[in-house]
């Protein structure tokens, strides 16, 4: 009576897995982001063809071999040497063709681009963030429950220069499908290139003390030109 | 034992013939005592982590912060994963190990008995003195990782932190002293026919897990160590303003922290390996193959410690990759061996089979987001995400939490002579399937939708998160009650002894654990049957099946004689 009941439940939760999953990552918006949706569909793909072999074959198995009340031992098979080596086989083959598309998306991801980036200072503090533009010394400071707003020109290339001075934090903007620890003694950076207008929230990923939960700041893309205007406002203002 | 004293134990309420007094216990060098000692420990720290995520839970569900604080909610989980990795899953597996190892290989105790009663001890003491935090002004609240500079002097200056690392450095000596004295039994007190490449899987994969044990055990004690240095005496080997380091912690804790994985799942795939092809009614399917497996495992889970880092920016993400990644090929295999043991078999679906369905499935799930997180892009976007919470509670809950319930209902019926009620049983395990789909299932999306793990609120804004939280929650409300219908099963089973009488070998086993009574003689055996294959008592039974009742000449006695049981105790 279980079984068929068991097997239903198994095909919508399927579903659901996969449905889901592909439905529910942030939309990207900046050129690395497409890289890594493209990325992840590609180990859904292969994860959902996985499940629905294995779980398959795992489903089969409760079915078909379910014990009927025969005493009857059934045949004693232990081994079977073809069969071993093609299933160590298939993993190796998955495992070398989702190594290598990984390796070619964060090659690409992770060079640093040539030219001079719009240079951002990102300095995480117990429990805010402090943004500077180096180029212009323009400063935005956080504090807990006022989260700070940074401006950001889309189509240019962006490169922020992560720093603490305390414990370590992660910059973390979940529309950009990224994020990159801010850790003392350590300069790390991350490159980006918006491709979409639009406010996103980000928050600290790295449990850091206390009002960790309340390390919240937020990215507006706007236009070069808006872009342009807003900064020369904030040098003008004392 | 002769019969009329089997019919003398029958009559008596279960764990009687074993139980002794309250000193018995707190004296014991018996490794099946040690063993119910560990097994109940763990199952109490299990209650109280468990309890510890309830409350989190509670909190979780609606945005804004009801009636926790931070600083509460900090505490909360960092003594929920301390508990759960530390006090919960080891004494587990070191419960199973102390009590199935020398019986499946047919020893009467471990090699170093005394020894084995002090690592007991050592680790309910750390336990205890992790957890007491509590009672002196709050516990550590920096996450189980303990990462610096946060867990240092000047970010964290309670007491409960120098408590976590005292009672972690005694969990960390607990586990080295223990993976010795197995490694010392197996090698060298397995009974006459016990050849390497007959021993039961379990066996196998706990000799691997307490080699594992002996080489990142002591890398975690020596990075304690430090940490506690720098807190207490004014050193400065963590902290980046005097020229420390901030990045040596999570390499040291890593190297030690991804091999604990393994540490704690192999001897569940031990498990899951003994019962699968029990109740398949067929041989484990490429036995050498299976053990060649764990083996690489345990090889390779060496080096991928810094995929927990990539988004540090200072170690080699492309190298730690590909060897993460390596790990799916032999946890790959395993499942075509589980599925290939149970091929053309006779599958009953008793409560230990049905948990270990549950586990090949959840397993399964937990297993396919291990690449993405080893993808070093992807990880960049889901790294301390619930994304990461979900596939390590697939892994851990759905992985080695249901194997250790199949473990319950499989060697309890030995362990104490009392069979568990099967109705409870498959109401447990229903109860659990869902509670844990629910629970943990929407937090793949959470973390794709960018929440991050160890927040004690979130806004309300995020419009899609509350209702994810909503669900986990009643999930995970749903699992205690499962946990509820386990503990009542096992009072009543076991305690208040209405659970039918277990006979030797309830199952149809095939390893020698089912050639001695339920529960086991103090001295283990007075008979073994000829061993001359991995599935002794498998043999035994066909031999006695088909023919007329012969005596084997290799039949091997064991002296019983309760004299030499005492000299044993008292070393």
């Amino acid at each position: 009576m279980g079984r068929h009941r068991g097997l239903r439940l198994r095909a919508i939760a399927l579903l659901a897995v996969t449905v889901a999953l592909a439905a529910c990552t942030q939309p990207p918006v900046t050129v690395e982001a497409d890289r890594v949706q493209g990325l992840y569909n590609l180990f859904l793909v292969a994860a959902a063809g996985v499940f629905v072999v294995v779980a398959g074959l795992i489903g089969w198995n409760i079915v078909r071999y379910r014990s009927r009340g025969d005493a009857s031992l059934p045949v004693q098979t232990s081994t079977n040497l073809v069969l071993e080596i093609i299933w160590w086989a298939l993993p190796t083959l998955l495992v070398i063709g989702l190594f290598v598309a990984s390796a070619a998306v964060l090659n690409t991801n992770d060079a640093r681009h040539p030219g001079s980036p719009l240079r951002v200072k990102v300095e995480g503090f117990q429990w805010q963030w402090r943004f500077t533009y180096l180029d212009s010394l323009v400063q935005l400071t956080g504090a807990p429950g006022s989260p700070p707003e940074l401006l950001l020109p889309v189509a240019a290339t962006i490169d922020f220069q992560l720093v603490s001075a305390d414990v370590i934090h992660a910059f973390f903007i979940p529309s950009f499908l990224v994020k990159r620890d801010t850790v003392p003694g350590v300069d790390n950076h991350l490159q980006l290139t918006i491709d979409q207008p639009g406010t996103y929230t980000g928050q600290c990923a790295e449990f850091c003390g206390l009002l960790h939960d309340q390390m919240r700041f937020s990215i507006r893309a706007v236009s070069p030109s808006e872009f342009a205007t807003w900064l020369a406002s904030q040098r003008a203002a004392p | 034992m002769t019969t009329a004293e089997l019919q003398e134990r029958a009559r008596r309420p279960a764990l009687a013939g074993e139980r002794g007094g309250i000193v018995d216990y707190l004296t014991t060098t018996d490794h099946k005592r040690i063993g119910l000692l560990y097994l109940f420990t763990g199952l109490g720290f299990f209650l109280l982590a468990g309890a510890l995520s309830l409350v989190m839970r509670a909190e979780l569900t609606f945005p804004d912060l009801q009636f926790l604080d931070e600083a509460t909610y900090n505490q909360l989980f960092t003594m929920h994963g301390t508990g759960m990795i530390f006090f919960f899953a080891s004494p587990v597996v070191f419960g199973l190990a102390n009590y199935f190892i020398p019986l499946q290989i047919g020893a009467p105790d471990v090699a170093f008995p005394r020894l084995n009663a002090l690592t007991y001890w050592l680790a309910l003491s750390g336990g205890l003195i992790a957890f007491s935090g509590f009672l002196v002004g709050g516990a550590a609240a920096f996450g189980w990782t303990g990462y610096v500079p946060l867990s240092g002097p000047i970010f964290s200056p309670g007491s409960g932190s120098n408590l976590w690392i005292i009672g972690l450095l005694f969990a960390g000596t607990s586990g080295i002293l223990g993976a010795v004295n197995f490694v010392a039994t197996i090698f060298s007190m397995r009974a006459p026919g016990m050849t390497m490449f007959r021993m039961p899987v379990f066996t196998w994969n706990m000799l691997v897990t307490s080699l594992l044990i002996m080489l990142t055990f002591p890398v975690l004690t020596g990075a304690l160590a430090l940490l506690f240095i720098d807190r207490t005496l004014g050193g400065h080997v963590f902290d980046p303003a005097a020229g420390g380091s901030a990045i040596l912690w999570q390499h040291l804790f890593w190297f030690f922290g991804h091999p604990e994985v393994y540490i704690l799942i192999l001897p569940f795939f031990g498990v899951v390996t003994e019962i699968i092809p029990v109740f398949s009614g067929k041989p484990v399917f490429g036995y050498r193959g299976f053990v060649f497996a764990t083996m690489l495992i345990g090889v390779l889970s060496y080096s991928v410690w810094a995929h927990h880092m990539f988004t540090t920016g200072v170690v080699s993400n492309l190298f730690f990759a590909i060897t993460s990644m390596m790990i799916a090929i032999p946890t790959g295999v395993k499942f075509f061996n589980w599925i290939a043991t149970m091929w053309r078999g006779r599958l009953r679906f008793q409560t230990p089979m049905l948990f270990c369905i549950g586990f090949l499935l959840m397993f399964l799930v937990g297993g396919l987001t291990g690449p993405f997180l080893a993808s070093p892009a992807i990880d960049y976007a889901v790294h301390d995400t619930y994304y990461v919470v979900a596939h390590f509670h697939y892994v851990l809950f759905g992985g080695s939490v249901f194997a250790a319930f199949a473990a319950l209902y499989y060697w309890l019926p030995k362990m104490t002579g009392r069979m568990l009620d099967e109705r409870l049983g498959v109401a447990h395990f229903w109860l659990t399937l869902l509670g844990m789909n629910l629970t943990f299932f929407p937090m793949h999306l959470l973390g794709l939708e960018g929440m991050p793990r160890r927040i004690a609120d979130y806004p309300v804004t995020e419009s899609g998160w509350t209702l994810l939280n909503v669900v986990i929650s009643g999930g995970s409300a749903i699992l205690a009650v499962s946990i509820l219908v386990l503990a009542w099963n096992v009072i009543s089973s076991v305690f208040l002894g209405r659970g039918a009488v277990a006979p030797d070998d309830p199952w149809g086993g095939y390893s020698l654990e089912w050639a001695t009574s339920s529960p086991p003689p103090h001295h283990n055996f007075s008979a073994l049957p000829p061993i001359r294959s991995e599935r002794p008592v498998f043999d035994a039974r066909e031999a006695a099946g088909r023919g007329p009742a012969r005596r084997d000449p290799a039949e091997v006695e064991v002296p019983a004689d309760p004299a030499a049981d005492q000299e044993m105790d008292l070393g």
